[in-house]
C-alpha cells in the first residue's frame, strides 16, 4: 500500500465514522424525546471537549505535515544536481537518463501557457509534481531511489492536447 | 401578516423562486454534461476533444453559478424578511447574472471556448481551438456574472449592515465581549442567518473585486495583445476569485438550514457567542483559504503557502465545531419530523463534513505533492456541493412545498429518493476519490488507466443519482399542485 492508498483509508474510514456518529444522531429522534433546555448542557460540554479533541489533531497535524513541504532549501538548491526541464504545448524537453541515488533539482519552466509537471514512478504511481509557468522557474527537489522508466504527466489543463502531453525519462 | 406585509413576503418569494428554479435548472443542464463527460472517459460515447473541454468549462463555470444562484436567492428571501429589500435591486442582480450565463453559453455553443472555468492566463489566447470572439464573450460573460454577484453582495452588505447597527452590530460584537450590557440594553442578536449573508456579502466583495481586476486586465489583453500579464499575479486573483465565490455557496445554503431546520425539529437554533465567534473565524478563512491551489508554485512567497495550509485547517472549526455539531444537537432526542426537507437537509450536513474532510486532507501540502489535479480535487468539491449545497436548496425548497401544501411524501418515496441521490451519489464519488488516489489526472479527456475503468463506475453512480433527481422532481411537482390548489 503506498502513501496515496493509506490517504484514500484515512479518508474512507474517517468518513464511515462521520455518518455512522450522525446516523446515530438521526436514530434518537425516533426515541423519547428531550427537551432542548436539557440537550443543550450536555451538548455544550460535549462541543468544548469535541473543540480541543480536534484542536489537538489539527495541531498534531501541521505539526507532523508542515516539515516536509516540498520546497527547496537553499542547501538543496545549492547541492543538487539542477535539471532543467521545459514544457510548451503539448511536450516537454527534458534530458533521456537521470542518475539513481543523487539529489536533482528540476528547473521547471514554461515557453507558453501553465502547465503541471507530474512525475509517475515505474509502477505508474504519482510521486511528486510541480507547476511550470512562463516567466517563472519552480525548483522540484527530488532523489531517485529506484532506477526504471519515469512518466511524466502534465498535471495544469493546457489546451485540447493537455490529454496527450507526456514525457519520459530513465533512472539508472 | 398586514396587507403590505403580505405584498412584500409575495414578491420576495417570487424573488426567491426565480433565482432558485434558474439555478436548479442549470444544474440539471450542468450535471447531464458532467455525465456525458464521464461516459466519455469511460469511453462510452466518442467525443471530440475540443467539445470535450468546452463541455468542461461550461460544467464548471455554469455549475459554480448555478449553485451561487440558488444561495442569492434563498439569502436574499431570509433577510428581506429582516428588513424590506428592494427587489427591484435583486432582479438586476440576476439579470446580469443571467445575462453572462448566457454569454458563457454562447461561447460554448457554439464557440467552443475550453480553457477551463480557470482561464488561466495565457491558456486563453495561446494555441487555442476556439475563435478569438469566443474568448471574449466568455470573458465578458464572466464579468457580467461577477458584476450581478457584486450589486446582490453590495445589496446583502447594506442590508446587514444597516439591520443590525453597523458592522459592529452585524458582527454581535457586544454579545461576545460585553455580553452583560448587551442583555441590558434589550437588544437582540442577529439571527444564525445573518452571518451568512454578511461573510457572502463581504468576502463575496473581496471576490467580485479581485475578480474584476482579473477580469478587465485580461479583457485589456484580449483588445491589445501586445500588453503583457504577469501569469502568476493572474493565476492569484483567478483563485482568489472563483475559489471564494465557489466556497461561499455552502455558506450561503446554510443560511436556509438555520431557518428550515429548526422548524422541522420544533427548537431553536439561535445566536450564541460561540456561533458569532465561529463566523468571524469563517469570513477570515474563506478569504484566505485560496492559497492551498498554489502550492504547486514553488515561486509563491514560502509564508503564504503555510498560511493557505493553516488556514484550510481552520476553516474547518466553524462547520465541524458549531454549525454541523449545532445541526446535530438541534436534532439530538427532539421530535425532528422526517420528510424530505429535513432528510436533505440533514444528509447535506453529512456531505459538507466528509466533502470538508478531503478537502483538508488535500489541503495538505505534503499531500498535495501526489494529489494536486488529479481526481481527488473534483471528489472533495463534489462532495460538499452535490451532497452538501444541492441538497441543503432542496431541502429549502421542500420545506416551501410541504409547509405550504401542508402535505407530505410517503416513506417509501423518501426511501426512493435517498437511494438515488445518496447511493448513487456516492458510487459518484468514491470514484473520483479512488481516481485520485490512484493518480488518474483531472481535466484529461483521454484518461490512462485506471482512469476508463475508474469513470465507467463514475457514470454508473451518476446515472442512478439523476434518477434519484428525476423522482425528487417528479414528487416536488405534485407537492407544487397541492400548494396551488391549497393556497387561497
Amino acid at each position: 500500500m503506498d502513501f496515496n492508498q493509506m490517504v484514500l483509508v484515512v479518508f474512507l474510514v474517517g468518513s464511515v465514522l462521520i455518518v455512522a456518529a450522525m446516523i446515530g444522531v438521526a436514530a434518537t429522534t425516533r426515541g423519547a424525546p428531550q427537551p432542548q433546555s436539557q440537550v443543550q448542557p450536555r451538548g455544550y460540554a460535549l462541543r468544548a471537549r469535541w473543540f480541543w479533541a480536534l484542536g489537538a489533531a489539527t495541531a498534531l497535524a501541521l505539526l507532523i505535515s508542515l516539515p516536509f513541504v516540498p520546497y527547496p532549501s537553499n542547501a538543496e538548491m545549492a547541492g543538487a544536481q539542477h535539471v532543467k526541464v521545459t514544457a510548451q504545448q503539448y511536450g516537454f524537453a527534458l534530458p533521456a537518463t537521470i542518475p539513481a541515488q543523487t539529489p536533482i533539482i528540476f528547473d521547471v519552466t514554461a515557453l507558453d501557457v501553465n502547465h503541471g509537471f507530474g512525475i509517475y514512478g515505474p509502477d505508474n504511481r504519482l510521486i511528486g509534481q510541480v507547476q511550470a509557468m512562463p516567466e517563472y522557474v519552480n525548483h522540484l527537489p527530488f532523489t531517485f531511489s529506484k532506477a526504471g522508466h519515469y512518466t511524466v504527466r502534465c498535471l495544469e489543463y493546457c489546451g485540447v492536447g493537455h490529454a496527450y502531453m507526456q514525457g519520459a525519462f530513465e533512472v539508472k | 401578516m398586514s396587507e403590505p406585509a403580505l405584498r412584500n413576503d409575495a414578491a420576495a418569494s417570487r424573488v426567491m423562486w426565480i433565482y432558485m428554479l434558474t439555478g436548479v435548472a442549470i444544474f440539471a443542464l450542468m450535471a447531464l454534461l458532467g455525465l456525458t463527460m464521464r461516459m466519455e472517459q469511460a469511453k462510452w460515447i466518442p467525443l471530440d476533444p475540443t467539445m470535450f473541454y468546452a463541455i468542461m468549462t461550461l460544467h464548471g463555470a455554469g455549475m459554480i453559478t448555478a449553485m451561487a444562484l440558488c444561495g442569492m436567492g434563498g439569502l436574499w428571501y431570509l433577510m428581506n424578511r429582516e428588513r424590506a429589500l428592494s427587489t427591484l435591486v435583486a432582479y438586476w442582480a440576476y439579470a446580469l447574472v443571467v445575462a453572462g450565463v448566457v454569454a458563457v453559453l454562447l461561447s460554448v455553443f457554439p464557440g467552443k471556448f475550453g480553457a477551463g472555468w480557470t482561464f488561466l492566463y495565457p491558456l486563453p489566447f495561446i494555441g487555442a481551438a476556439w475563435p478569438s470572439w469566443a474568448t471574449g464573450l466568455f470573458l465578458l460573460g464572466i464579468a457580467l456574472v461577477n458584476v450581478g454577484w457584486i450589486v446582490w453582495c453590495t445589496q446583502m452588505f447594506g442590508c446587514v449592515v444597516a439591520t443590525y447597527g453597523g458592522i459592529r452590530g452585524a458582527l454581535a460584537w457586544d454579545l461576545v465581549f460585553h455580553p452583560k450590557r448587551f442583555a441590558a440594553s434589550g437588544r437582540h442578536a442577529p439571527p444564525p442567518q445573518a452571518f451568512a449573508a454578511l461573510v457572502a456579502a463581504v468576502d463575496g466583495l473581496l471576490a467580485g473585486a479581485a475578480g474584476m481586476l482579473v477580469g478587465i486586465a485580461l479583457i485589456v489583453h484580449w483588445l491589445s495583445p501586445s500588453i503583457p500579464l504577469d501569469p502568476l499575479w493572474a493565476k492569484n486573483l483567478t483563485f482568489f476569485f472563483g475559489h471564494t465565490f465557489a466556497n461561499l455557496t455552502i455558506y450561503m445554503a446554510i443560511a436556509l438550514v438555520y431557518v428550515g431546520l429548526p422548524r422541522y425539529a420544533n427548537r431553536e437554533w439561535h445566536t450564541s457567542q460561540v456561533l458569532a465567534v465561529a463566523w468571524w473565524g469563517t469570513l477570515l478563512f474563506v478569504a484566505l483559504a485560496y492559497f492551498h491551489h498554489l502550492y504547486m508554485d514553488f515561486v509563491q512567497p514560502r509564508p503564504v503557502q503555510y498560511i493557505g495550509e493553516v488556514v484550510s485547517y481552520l476553516a474547518a472549526f466553524p462547520p465541524a465545531v458549531v454549525t454541523v455539531f449545532g445541526g446535530a444537537l438541534l436534532i439530538f432526542r427532539s421530535q425532528l419530523r422526517w420528510t424530505m426537507g429535513s432528510m436533505f437537509m440533514f444528509a447535506g450536513m453529512v456531505g459538507w463534513i466528509v466533502g470538508g474532510f478531503g478537502a483538508v486532507i488535500d489541503a495538505t501540502i505534503d499531500i498535495n505533492s501526489t494529489l494536486h489535479n488529479t481526481l481527488w480535487v473534483p471528489a472533495h468539491f463534489h462532495t460538499y456541493l452535490l451532497e452538501g449545497v444541492v441538497l441543503f436548496v432542496l431541502g429549502w425548497i421542500f420545506h416551501q412545498l410541504e409547509e405550504r401544501s401542508a402535505a407530505q411524501s410517503s416513506l417509501l418515496m423518501r426511501w426512493l429518493v435517498a437511494l438515488g441521490i445518496f447511493g448513487g451519489g456516492a458510487i459518484f464519488l468514491l470514484a473520483f476519490y479512488v481516481g485520485g488516489a490512484d493518480g488518474v489526472p483531472r481535466r484529461y479527456a483521454t484518461q490512462p488507466p485506471p482512469g476508463p475503468e475508474i469513470s465507467a463506475w463514475a457514470s454508473v453512480g451518476i446515472i442512478i443519482l439523476l434518477i434519484g433527481f428525476v423522482v425528487c422532481l417528479m414528487e416536488a411537482v405534485r407537492l407544487a399542485r397541492l400548494r396551488r390548489a391549497a393556497t387561497p
